[in-house]
Protein backbone atom coordinates (compact mmCIF):
# COMPACT_ATOMS: atom_id res chain seq x y z
CA UNK A 1 0.00 0.00 0.00
CA UNK A 2 1.48 3.87 -0.37
CA UNK A 3 1.65 5.95 2.14
CA UNK A 4 1.32 10.08 2.12
CA UNK A 5 4.15 11.46 4.32
CA UNK A 6 3.68 14.65 3.98
CA UNK A 7 1.11 17.42 2.93
CA UNK A 8 2.56 21.41 2.16
CA UNK A 9 0.67 24.17 1.47
CA UNK A 10 2.08 26.90 -0.53
CA UNK A 11 2.45 29.73 -2.29
CA UNK A 12 2.81 29.69 -6.33
CA UNK A 13 3.25 33.48 -6.75
CA UNK A 14 5.63 34.07 -9.72
CA UNK A 15 6.73 37.42 -8.91
CA UNK A 16 8.17 36.86 -5.49
CA UNK A 17 9.60 33.67 -7.38
CA UNK A 18 11.60 35.83 -9.65
CA UNK A 19 12.36 38.31 -6.97
CA UNK A 20 13.97 35.91 -4.39
CA UNK A 21 17.53 36.35 -6.08
CA UNK A 22 17.41 39.69 -5.42
CA UNK A 23 19.28 40.82 -2.76
CA UNK A 24 17.24 44.12 -2.14
CA UNK A 25 14.71 41.80 -1.23
CA UNK A 26 14.68 41.99 2.08
CA UNK A 27 11.04 41.55 2.75
CA UNK A 28 11.20 38.05 1.47
CA UNK A 29 13.52 36.77 4.21
CA UNK A 30 10.42 35.26 5.73
CA UNK A 31 9.62 33.35 2.51
CA UNK A 32 13.44 31.96 2.23
CA UNK A 33 13.37 30.47 5.57
CA UNK A 34 10.02 28.96 5.71
CA UNK A 35 11.02 27.40 1.94
CA UNK A 36 14.28 26.19 2.98
CA UNK A 37 12.58 24.91 6.26
CA UNK A 38 10.17 22.70 4.27
CA UNK A 39 12.59 22.20 1.48
CA UNK A 40 14.72 20.21 3.83
CA UNK A 41 11.72 18.46 5.64
CA UNK A 42 10.26 17.48 2.70
CA UNK A 43 14.07 16.36 1.74
CA UNK A 44 13.96 14.37 4.95
CA UNK A 45 10.49 12.52 4.17
CA UNK A 46 12.68 10.41 1.27
CA UNK A 47 9.39 10.69 -1.63
CA UNK A 48 9.20 9.07 -4.27
CA UNK A 49 6.34 10.69 -6.20
CA UNK A 50 4.61 13.95 -5.60
CA UNK A 51 0.97 14.75 -6.27
CA UNK A 52 0.46 18.23 -6.96
CA UNK A 53 -3.02 19.92 -6.81
CA UNK A 54 -2.92 23.40 -8.30
CA UNK A 55 -5.13 25.47 -10.59
CA UNK A 56 -3.77 26.79 -13.82
CA UNK A 57 -4.23 30.04 -14.82
CA UNK A 58 -5.93 29.69 -18.35
CA UNK A 59 -3.10 28.47 -19.60
CA UNK A 60 -3.50 25.20 -20.41
CA UNK A 61 -7.48 25.46 -19.56
CA UNK A 62 -9.30 28.20 -21.13
CA UNK A 63 -13.43 28.33 -21.10
CA UNK A 64 -13.76 26.58 -24.52
CA UNK A 65 -13.26 23.41 -22.17
CA UNK A 66 -13.07 24.02 -18.57
CA UNK A 67 -13.27 21.19 -16.06
CA UNK A 68 -13.77 21.53 -12.33
CA UNK A 69 -11.61 18.60 -11.44
CA UNK A 70 -8.84 17.51 -14.08
CA UNK A 71 -6.25 14.73 -13.64
CA UNK A 72 -2.89 14.85 -16.07
CA UNK A 73 -2.12 11.29 -16.67
CA UNK A 74 1.17 10.87 -18.66
CA UNK A 75 4.93 10.01 -18.69
CA UNK A 76 6.14 12.87 -19.54
CA UNK A 77 4.61 16.36 -19.48
CA UNK A 78 5.87 19.81 -20.68
CA UNK A 79 6.00 22.69 -18.07
CA UNK A 80 5.70 26.28 -18.67
CA UNK A 81 3.88 27.98 -21.45
CA UNK A 82 5.83 30.97 -23.47
CA UNK A 83 3.93 34.25 -21.37
CA UNK A 84 5.22 32.68 -18.35
CA UNK A 85 8.77 32.59 -19.74
CA UNK A 86 8.19 35.95 -20.74
CA UNK A 87 6.43 37.51 -17.87
CA UNK A 88 8.63 35.87 -14.92
CA UNK A 89 11.88 34.36 -16.55
CA UNK A 90 10.85 31.14 -15.66
CA UNK A 91 12.50 28.49 -18.51
CA UNK A 92 10.41 25.72 -20.03
CA UNK A 93 11.25 21.99 -18.97
CA UNK A 94 10.20 18.79 -19.02
CA UNK A 95 8.99 16.50 -15.92
CA UNK A 96 8.56 12.58 -15.51
CA UNK A 97 5.09 11.58 -14.32
CA UNK A 98 3.77 9.06 -12.59
CA UNK A 99 1.02 7.38 -15.22
CA UNK A 100 0.31 4.39 -13.08
CA UNK A 101 -0.86 6.41 -9.56
CA UNK A 102 -2.66 9.05 -12.24
CA UNK A 103 -4.51 5.86 -13.67
CA UNK A 104 -5.18 4.82 -10.23
CA UNK A 105 -6.40 8.40 -8.56
CA UNK A 106 -8.48 8.41 -11.79
CA UNK A 107 -10.11 5.12 -10.29
CA UNK A 108 -8.91 2.69 -13.18
CA UNK A 109 -10.50 1.92 -16.57
CA UNK A 110 -13.97 1.89 -14.99
CA UNK A 111 -14.24 5.79 -12.83
CA UNK A 112 -13.95 4.83 -9.80
CA UNK A 113 -17.85 6.14 -7.27
CA UNK A 114 -17.37 9.36 -5.70
CA UNK A 115 -15.02 11.54 -8.11
CA UNK A 116 -15.89 11.80 -11.93
CA UNK A 117 -12.53 13.58 -13.03
CA UNK A 118 -11.70 14.47 -16.23
CA UNK A 119 -8.35 13.59 -17.15
CA UNK A 120 -5.54 14.79 -20.11
CA UNK A 121 -2.32 12.42 -21.19
CA UNK A 122 -1.11 16.07 -22.25
CA UNK A 123 -0.65 17.86 -19.76
CA UNK A 124 0.92 21.31 -19.85
CA UNK A 125 1.81 22.84 -16.38
CA UNK A 126 2.03 26.64 -15.84
CA UNK A 127 3.60 28.30 -12.96
CA UNK A 128 0.78 27.42 -10.32
CA UNK A 129 2.55 24.06 -10.45
CA UNK A 130 6.25 24.41 -11.16
CA UNK A 131 7.02 27.54 -8.51
CA UNK A 132 5.82 25.07 -5.00
CA UNK A 133 8.45 22.03 -6.78
CA UNK A 134 11.09 24.83 -7.61
CA UNK A 135 10.64 26.24 -4.02
CA UNK A 136 10.43 22.42 -2.36
CA UNK A 137 12.02 19.94 -4.78
CA UNK A 138 14.29 22.48 -7.07
CA UNK A 139 15.97 19.35 -8.38
CA UNK A 140 12.70 18.37 -9.83
CA UNK A 141 13.62 14.99 -10.09
CA UNK A 142 10.27 13.39 -8.30
CA UNK A 143 7.54 11.96 -10.61
CA UNK A 144 4.71 13.68 -10.20
CA UNK A 145 0.76 13.61 -10.66
CA UNK A 146 -0.65 16.77 -11.08
CA UNK A 147 -4.28 17.32 -10.31
CA UNK A 148 -5.57 20.61 -12.21
CA UNK A 149 -8.72 22.52 -9.90
CA UNK A 150 -10.81 24.96 -11.76
CA UNK A 151 -10.23 28.01 -9.16
CA UNK A 152 -9.88 30.97 -12.00
CA UNK A 153 -13.08 30.59 -14.51
CA UNK A 154 -16.74 30.64 -12.30
CA UNK A 155 -18.38 29.09 -11.68
CA UNK A 156 -15.86 26.95 -9.46
CA UNK A 157 -16.86 24.11 -7.39
CA UNK A 158 -18.07 25.70 -3.54
CA UNK A 159 -15.25 24.28 -0.79
CA UNK A 160 -16.98 21.66 0.58
CA UNK A 161 -16.34 19.95 -2.77
CA UNK A 162 -12.84 20.96 -2.77
CA UNK A 163 -12.64 19.30 1.18
CA UNK A 164 -14.35 15.92 -0.37
CA UNK A 165 -11.28 16.09 -3.39
CA UNK A 166 -9.05 15.78 0.11
CA UNK A 167 -10.76 13.27 1.62
CA UNK A 168 -11.60 11.18 -2.12
CA UNK A 169 -7.69 11.63 -3.06
CA UNK A 170 -6.62 10.67 0.70
CA UNK A 171 -8.37 7.24 0.27
CA UNK A 172 -7.18 6.81 -3.76
CA UNK A 173 -3.66 7.29 -2.44
CA UNK A 174 -4.07 4.87 0.59
CA UNK A 175 -5.27 2.11 -1.63
CA UNK A 176 -2.95 2.39 -4.52
CA UNK A 177 -0.83 -0.83 -4.64
CA UNK A 178 2.67 -0.06 -5.23
CA UNK A 179 4.74 0.43 -2.22
CA UNK A 180 5.10 4.56 -3.02
CA UNK A 181 5.71 7.38 -0.38
CA UNK A 182 3.60 10.16 -1.60
CA UNK A 183 4.36 13.78 -0.96
CA UNK A 184 1.09 16.37 -1.74
CA UNK A 185 1.85 19.60 -2.37
CA UNK A 186 -1.39 21.81 -2.81
CA UNK A 187 -0.54 25.46 -4.24
CA UNK A 188 -2.34 28.64 -3.64
CA UNK A 189 -3.19 32.02 -2.30
CA UNK A 190 -4.34 33.34 0.95
CA UNK A 191 -6.41 37.07 0.07
CA UNK A 192 -4.64 37.94 -3.73
CA UNK A 193 -6.07 40.34 -6.18
CA UNK A 194 -4.69 40.48 -9.50
CA UNK A 195 -6.30 42.97 -12.27
CA UNK A 196 -8.41 44.49 -9.96
CA UNK A 197 -8.42 47.82 -7.88
CA UNK A 198 -6.89 46.18 -5.10
CA UNK A 199 -3.58 44.56 -7.37
CA UNK A 200 -0.18 45.24 -6.06
CA UNK A 201 -0.99 47.50 -2.96
CA UNK A 202 1.94 45.95 -1.58
CA UNK A 203 0.16 44.43 1.71
CA UNK A 204 -2.58 42.00 2.10
CA UNK A 205 -6.20 42.96 0.15
CA UNK A 206 -8.07 41.13 3.31
CA UNK A 207 -5.96 40.71 6.04
CA UNK A 208 -8.98 39.46 8.16
CA UNK A 209 -9.30 36.42 6.26
CA UNK A 210 -5.46 35.81 6.55
CA UNK A 211 -5.89 35.32 10.18
CA UNK A 212 -8.79 33.09 9.63
CA UNK A 213 -7.51 31.27 7.32
CA UNK A 214 -4.46 30.46 8.61
CA UNK A 215 -6.04 29.50 12.16
CA UNK A 216 -8.57 27.36 10.36
CA UNK A 217 -5.35 25.44 9.12
CA UNK A 218 -3.62 25.50 12.56
CA UNK A 219 -6.60 24.40 14.26
CA UNK A 220 -7.91 21.40 11.81
CA UNK A 221 -10.85 23.49 11.52
CA UNK A 222 -12.77 22.24 8.31
CA UNK A 223 -15.86 23.09 9.21
CA UNK A 224 -15.18 26.40 9.24
CA UNK A 225 -12.65 26.80 6.76
CA UNK A 226 -15.72 25.20 4.31
CA UNK A 227 -18.17 27.82 5.73
CA UNK A 228 -15.88 30.79 5.92
CA UNK A 229 -14.72 30.23 1.95
CA UNK A 230 -18.20 30.65 0.11
CA UNK A 231 -17.50 32.28 -3.56
CA UNK A 232 -19.23 35.48 -2.21
CA UNK A 233 -16.74 35.72 1.16
CA UNK A 234 -13.39 34.91 -1.09
CA UNK A 235 -14.37 37.20 -4.21
CA UNK A 236 -14.68 39.44 -1.18
CA UNK A 237 -11.41 39.02 -0.08
CA UNK A 238 -9.68 39.62 -3.16
CA UNK A 239 -10.60 38.27 -6.71
CA UNK A 240 -7.84 35.60 -6.69
CA UNK A 241 -8.65 34.19 -3.48
CA UNK A 242 -10.67 31.34 -5.02
CA UNK A 243 -7.20 29.22 -4.73
CA UNK A 244 -7.45 28.82 -1.44
CA UNK A 245 -9.44 26.16 -2.05
CA UNK A 246 -7.01 23.92 -2.44
CA UNK A 247 -5.89 24.03 0.44
CA UNK A 248 -8.77 23.24 1.97
CA UNK A 249 -8.61 20.18 -0.26
CA UNK A 250 -4.62 19.69 1.58
CA UNK A 251 -6.36 19.47 5.34
CA UNK A 252 -8.63 17.25 4.01
CA UNK A 253 -6.32 14.97 2.76
CA UNK A 254 -4.34 15.32 5.80
CA UNK A 255 -7.20 14.23 7.46
CA UNK A 256 -8.52 17.06 8.48
CA UNK A 257 -5.97 17.25 10.88
CA UNK A 258 -4.47 20.87 12.30
CA UNK A 259 -1.46 21.89 10.57
CA UNK A 260 2.05 21.56 12.15
CA UNK A 261 3.39 24.69 10.69
CA UNK A 262 0.65 27.32 9.62
CA UNK A 263 1.92 30.95 8.28
CA UNK A 264 0.91 33.59 6.35
CA UNK A 265 4.11 35.49 5.67
CA UNK A 266 3.50 39.23 4.90
CA UNK A 267 5.42 40.09 1.64
CA UNK A 268 5.44 43.14 -0.59
CA UNK A 269 3.26 40.36 -2.47
CA UNK A 270 0.72 39.79 0.59
CA UNK A 271 0.55 37.58 3.43
CA UNK A 272 2.31 34.27 1.33
CA UNK A 273 1.05 31.38 2.49
CA UNK A 274 3.16 28.24 4.29
CA UNK A 275 1.46 25.39 5.73
CA UNK A 276 2.20 22.02 6.52
CA UNK A 277 0.93 18.48 7.76
CA UNK A 278 3.27 15.89 9.71
CA UNK A 279 0.73 13.98 11.41
CA UNK A 280 -1.68 12.21 8.76
CA UNK B 1 -14.91 36.21 -27.02
CA UNK B 2 -12.46 38.56 -24.87
CA UNK B 3 -11.26 36.42 -23.05
CA UNK B 4 -10.42 34.02 -25.95
CA UNK B 5 -9.16 37.07 -27.73
CA UNK B 6 -6.79 38.12 -24.83
CA UNK B 7 -5.74 34.63 -24.49
CA UNK B 8 -4.33 34.15 -28.05
CA UNK B 9 -3.08 37.40 -28.18
CA UNK B 10 -0.52 36.61 -25.09
CA UNK B 11 -0.33 32.42 -25.78
CA UNK B 12 2.90 32.98 -28.01
CA UNK B 13 5.32 35.91 -28.87
CA UNK B 14 4.69 35.84 -32.70
CA UNK B 15 0.43 36.69 -31.78
CA UNK B 16 1.80 39.39 -29.54
CA UNK B 17 3.84 40.89 -32.24
CA UNK B 18 1.12 40.44 -35.02
CA UNK B 19 -1.06 42.18 -32.75
CA UNK B 20 1.50 45.08 -31.15
CA UNK B 21 2.31 45.42 -34.26
CA UNK B 22 -0.69 45.71 -36.30
CA UNK B 23 -3.85 45.45 -34.42
CA UNK B 24 -7.07 46.08 -36.87
CA UNK B 25 -4.73 43.36 -39.26
CA UNK B 26 -4.58 41.27 -36.27
CA UNK B 27 -8.00 41.62 -35.55
CA UNK B 28 -9.46 41.16 -39.04
CA UNK B 29 -7.15 37.58 -39.32
CA UNK B 30 -8.87 36.87 -36.33
CA UNK B 31 -12.39 37.64 -37.28
CA UNK B 32 -11.82 35.87 -40.75
CA UNK B 33 -9.75 32.60 -38.64
CA UNK B 34 -13.71 32.23 -36.83
CA UNK B 35 -15.38 31.53 -40.64
CA UNK B 36 -13.02 28.57 -41.34
CA UNK B 37 -13.39 26.66 -38.23
CA UNK B 38 -10.33 23.80 -37.49
CA UNK B 39 -12.12 21.34 -35.26
CA UNK B 40 -12.13 20.72 -32.52
CA UNK B 41 -11.02 23.97 -31.32
CA UNK B 42 -11.72 26.45 -33.70
CA UNK B 43 -9.26 29.64 -33.28
CA UNK B 44 -10.42 33.27 -33.75
CA UNK B 45 -14.12 34.45 -32.83
CA UNK B 46 -16.36 37.36 -33.27
CA UNK B 47 -16.13 41.10 -31.50
CA UNK B 48 -19.05 44.06 -31.05
CA UNK B 49 -17.68 47.01 -32.26
CA UNK B 50 -17.37 48.38 -29.45
CA UNK B 51 -15.29 45.23 -27.97
CA UNK B 52 -12.75 46.06 -31.17
CA UNK B 53 -12.32 49.34 -29.99
CA UNK B 54 -11.59 48.64 -26.61
CA UNK B 55 -9.34 46.37 -27.56
CA UNK B 56 -7.77 48.56 -30.67
CA UNK B 57 -7.12 51.68 -28.09
CA UNK B 58 -5.82 49.18 -24.93
CA UNK B 59 -9.15 50.49 -23.02
CA UNK B 60 -8.71 48.38 -19.88
CA UNK B 61 -11.25 49.84 -17.68
CA UNK B 62 -13.58 48.64 -20.20
CA UNK B 63 -12.66 45.93 -21.01
CA UNK B 64 -12.89 45.15 -17.42
CA UNK B 65 -16.15 46.89 -17.03
CA UNK B 66 -16.84 44.26 -19.45
CA UNK B 67 -16.48 41.44 -17.59
CA UNK B 68 -13.29 39.69 -18.69
CA UNK B 69 -11.72 37.60 -16.44
CA UNK B 70 -9.40 39.87 -14.10
CA UNK B 71 -6.44 37.43 -14.55
CA UNK B 72 -6.42 36.94 -18.14
CA UNK B 73 -6.82 40.99 -18.80
CA UNK B 74 -3.75 42.06 -16.28
CA UNK B 75 -1.72 39.02 -18.28
CA UNK B 76 -2.77 40.52 -21.52
CA UNK B 77 -2.52 44.56 -20.45
CA UNK B 78 1.21 43.78 -18.77
CA UNK B 79 2.27 41.88 -22.25
CA UNK B 80 0.83 44.69 -25.07
CA UNK B 81 2.16 47.40 -22.76
CA UNK B 82 5.44 46.48 -20.97
CA UNK B 83 7.68 47.20 -22.38
CA UNK B 84 7.05 49.76 -24.90
CA UNK B 85 4.24 51.66 -24.06
CA UNK B 86 5.26 52.48 -20.15
CA UNK B 87 7.18 51.05 -17.37
CA UNK B 88 5.54 48.19 -15.39
CA UNK B 89 5.32 50.86 -12.64
CA UNK B 90 3.46 53.10 -14.94
CA UNK B 91 0.98 50.27 -15.99
CA UNK B 92 0.52 49.27 -12.23
CA UNK B 93 -0.95 52.85 -12.02
CA UNK B 94 -2.98 53.46 -14.85
CA UNK B 95 -4.30 49.73 -14.91
CA UNK B 96 -5.98 50.80 -11.11
CA UNK B 97 -7.12 54.20 -12.00
CA UNK B 98 -8.85 52.30 -15.24
CA UNK B 99 -10.51 49.63 -13.41
CA UNK B 100 -10.87 51.33 -9.91
CA UNK B 101 -14.39 52.91 -10.74
CA UNK B 102 -16.13 49.84 -12.18
CA UNK B 103 -15.27 48.29 -8.74
CA UNK B 104 -16.03 44.18 -9.07
CA UNK B 105 -18.00 43.17 -12.28
CA UNK B 106 -19.34 39.41 -12.52
CA UNK B 107 -16.90 37.52 -14.16
CA UNK B 108 -19.04 34.89 -15.13
CA UNK B 109 -19.21 33.51 -19.01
Amino acid sequence: MSEIVGVVGITHNPLMWSALDDPMSTDLDGVTANTSRLREWVSGLAPDVVVVIASDHLHMLVTSNMPAFMIGKASRMRAIHPNETRSFGLQPTELSGDHDLAAHLLGGRGMAPGFDFAFSDEPWLDHSFMVPLLLLRPELDLPMVPVFTNANSPPIPNARRFAQLGSHLRAAIQTATDRRRVLVVGSGHLAHELGGPRQFLATSPDPRFDEEAVSWMANGDLESAIAGSDFDRLTAAGNETYQFLNFITCMALAGGNPATFAEGTPTRFGNLPFFAWEDL
Amino acid sequence: MLNKVMWEVDRTDEALAAFKADTPAFLNAWEESWRRPVPPYPVGGSLTSRERVALETRDFGTLYAMGTNPFLLWQFARSVSVPGSMSIEQLVISFREAVLPHGYPDFFT
